[in-house]
């Protein structure tokens, strides 16, 4: 009961200060609107790449024709050779090439038979070019998982889950940017203790009788809130700018939600260290390299 | 006899980093008394409050408040006690009701309670009108006073004000004071300032404090009495002639006149002894009193400095 009154008023200070508010929500949304309207439509970066078809059956033509020249991103041109393409690669004409080997179609056709199959495709690509290149490696991934399932008989839909039929700029942006969003509970959530460490309203409220598991409690649950309505409002948003959540809603959430507990938690463990704001601020900020580092904002 | 207190410390003292800010202080505070500390800035006076309400652990000795002590038992003080610190503590984004009921229901007051209590001291405080207000938009002084409040809120037994004047304009500061005249006698208060005349005005008690020491206590008029080493009386006088003037430096130690006022000091002195003896010298006395030391003449002699910065 006390906790929740504690709770309440870490709640009201936050949701009633527009600078919390704008930290938390309008940011990263801003950030994602704003990806979502460069990345989107026509002005998506389109990435030139070329294919040779050493295949040469039915199936890899429409691999090609069909499957490939449908993808937004990607501007497919063929070659003859693995030699020119190489040159146009180095000359930068073109992004990333692609070779579709022999045996590519009877790979394919086992897997619409529901089959084990075995499906390779060579792609050659300039790794200095980081950003196409992970695109144009995700995007023909997907292109082709897709183009190997989708022709099939009912049966082989046991495993939709890894049918992505679009990719698109959103779906690589937002879960980095919900991921953001949630880093910076760390700031806040150490702006929130240690404003009223600085203030001295902790200090009032020792001296009632309030009990310390109780201020570690009434402040998590005040951030734990705020973190939920958080993800909601992110994955909406998201969604509404067309990303989709290959599998699991429920999952995404924990997983959001566990990524928002280590930040809530980081925060505490910086609001303990720190005894001003001042003081807060830079280490929330010498802390958030480490965490972009295992890859958990951008895949 | 020991029931009768209140508040009681035995020898407590405090260190902070080979600087003994307080100092050993045996202090024995009745119920519903109103004990005022009074000392300049850093005499120790908010560090010793501090102590009292469990906010800091004493390097040295101990203290209870009504029975409890505040090392064994700080939640059991916590629950009796109200503290309005020093420093205006307040939550900004929230209304002046919320902070209220915030306090209050963390000493688990309930709703109904809580209700007529709010509307109590809001009303007696004058904040009724902005009860709805974000305190952020408030004034110094009515946050000052909801600081006050907050204190008050779940009714305490006893009552921790640490300068509650401090950097009000008179006006706030008299409001203040009428208010806290009224919870005398009801709640035993413990009060920390450094204006002379706060002291004067409210207190049962005084404590002067100085370097972590009390360096005199008692009521005001027995601190004011145990400096006194000569009465002065100021007479306004007609027709002091020269010879009124000889006759009154013939009895008394020290007679000075300047411009019709007459200054008269020795170690005893009789108001009505005085006044009939000009009277019967031919001089009209038009008025007369007795100049009292101040606490700041009290406060200057035990010290040694003046009190005011």
């Amino acid at each position: 009961m006390r906790v929740w009154e504690f709770c309440r008023r870490n709640l009201k200070e936050t949701y009633r200060d527009p600078l919390a508010l704008g930290f938390l929500l309008a940011f990263p949304l801003l950030f994602m609107l704003l990806f979502g309207a460069i990345f989107s439509g026509d002005t998506t970066p389109n990435y030139p790449i070329g294919v040779i078809d050493k295949d040469g059956t039915p199936v890899s033509q429409a691999f090609v024709d069909e499957a490939l020249a449908e993808v937004p991103v990607l501007e497919v041109a063929t070659y003859e050779n693995a030699a020119s393409a190489m040159e146009d690669l180095k000359l930068g004409n073109i992004s990333a090439y692609i070779i579709i080997p022999h045996g590519f179609s009877e790979q394919i056709s086992r897997s619409w038979q529901d089959e084990e199959a075995n499906i390779t495709l060579e792609i050659t690509y300039d790794e200095s070019d980081f950003m196409a290149t992970g695109q144009i490696i995700s995007t023909i991934n997907a292109v082709t998982r897709s183009f190997a399932h989708i022709e099939v008989p009912i049966t082989i839909n046991a495993n939709p889950i890894h049918i992505e039929t679009e990719i698109t700029y959103i779906d690589f942006i937002a879960p980095g940017i919900i991921i953001f969003g949630l880093l910076i509970l760390i700031p806040t959530s150490a702006r929130i203790i240690v404003h009223d460490k600085e203030k001295g309203f902790l200090s009032r409220l020792l001296t009632t009788p309030l009990r310390p598991v109780e201020f570690i409690s009434g402040y998590s649950l005040c951030l734990v809130v705020i973190a939920i309505a958080q993800i909601i409002i992110f994955i909406l948003v998201g969604w509404l700018l067309g990303m989709d959540i290959v599998g699991s809603i429920g999952l995404a959430f924990l997983v959001f939600l566990l990524t928002a507990l280590c930040s809530i938690g980081i925060g505490m463990v910086v609001a303990a260290l720190s005894k001003t704001e001042n003081q807060a601020e830079p280490l929330c900020w010498m802390l958030c390299p480490w965490l972009c580092s295992p890859g958990a904002g951008f895949p | 006899m020991k029931d009768d207190l209140a508040i009681e410390t035995f020898s407590l003292t405090k260190i902070f980093n080979g600087l003994v800010a307080v100092d050993g202080i045996e202090l024995g505070i009745k119920k519903g008394q109103l004990f005022a500390l009074l000392g300049p800035n850093g005499a120790g006076k908010t560090t010793t409050i501090n102590m009292l309400c469990c906010l800091l652990k004493p390097t040295g000795g101990t203290a209870t408040i009504m029975g409890y002590d505040i090392s064994q038992h700080p939640f059991k003080v916590k629950e009796i006690i109200g503290v309005s610190p020093q420093e205006t503590i307040v939550s900004e984004h929230l209304n002046c009701g919320e902070n209220l009921a915030l306090i209050g229901r963390i000493h688990g007051i309930n709703a109904r309670e809580l209700k007529v209590r709010s509307q109590q001291l809001l009303e007696t405080m004058g904040l009724a009108d902005r009860a709805k207000d974000q305190v952020r938009k408030f004034s110094g002084g009515m946050k000052r006073r909801l600081n006050i409040m907050m204190a008050l809120i779940h009714n305490p037994q006893v009552l921790f004000l640490d300068e509650p004047t401090l950097g009000l304009d008179p006006q706030a500061r008299r409001a203040i004071w009428e208010y806290i005249i009224r919870l005398k006698g009801e709640k035993t208060i413990l009060l920390t300032t450094h204006y002379m005349d706060e002291a004067d005005f409210l207190a049962d008690r005084i404590g002067i404090m100085d370097k972590g020491k009390i360096v005199a206590l008692g009521t005001s008029t027995e601190l004011k009495i145990s400096i006194l080493e000569k009465h002065t009386i100021i007479i306004y006088a007609w027709n002091l002639t020269q010879k009124v003037i000889n006759e009154m430096k013939g009895r008394y130690e020290e007679v000075e006149v300047i411009d019709g006022t007459m200054m008269i000091s020795d170690k005893q002195l009789d108001f009505k002894e005085i006044v009939d003896r000009l009277h019967s010298y031919g001089a009209i006395v038009r008025s007369a009193y007795i100049q009292e030391p101040t606490l700041d003449d009290v406060f200057l002699h035990m010290t040694g400095k003046e009190l005011r910065e």
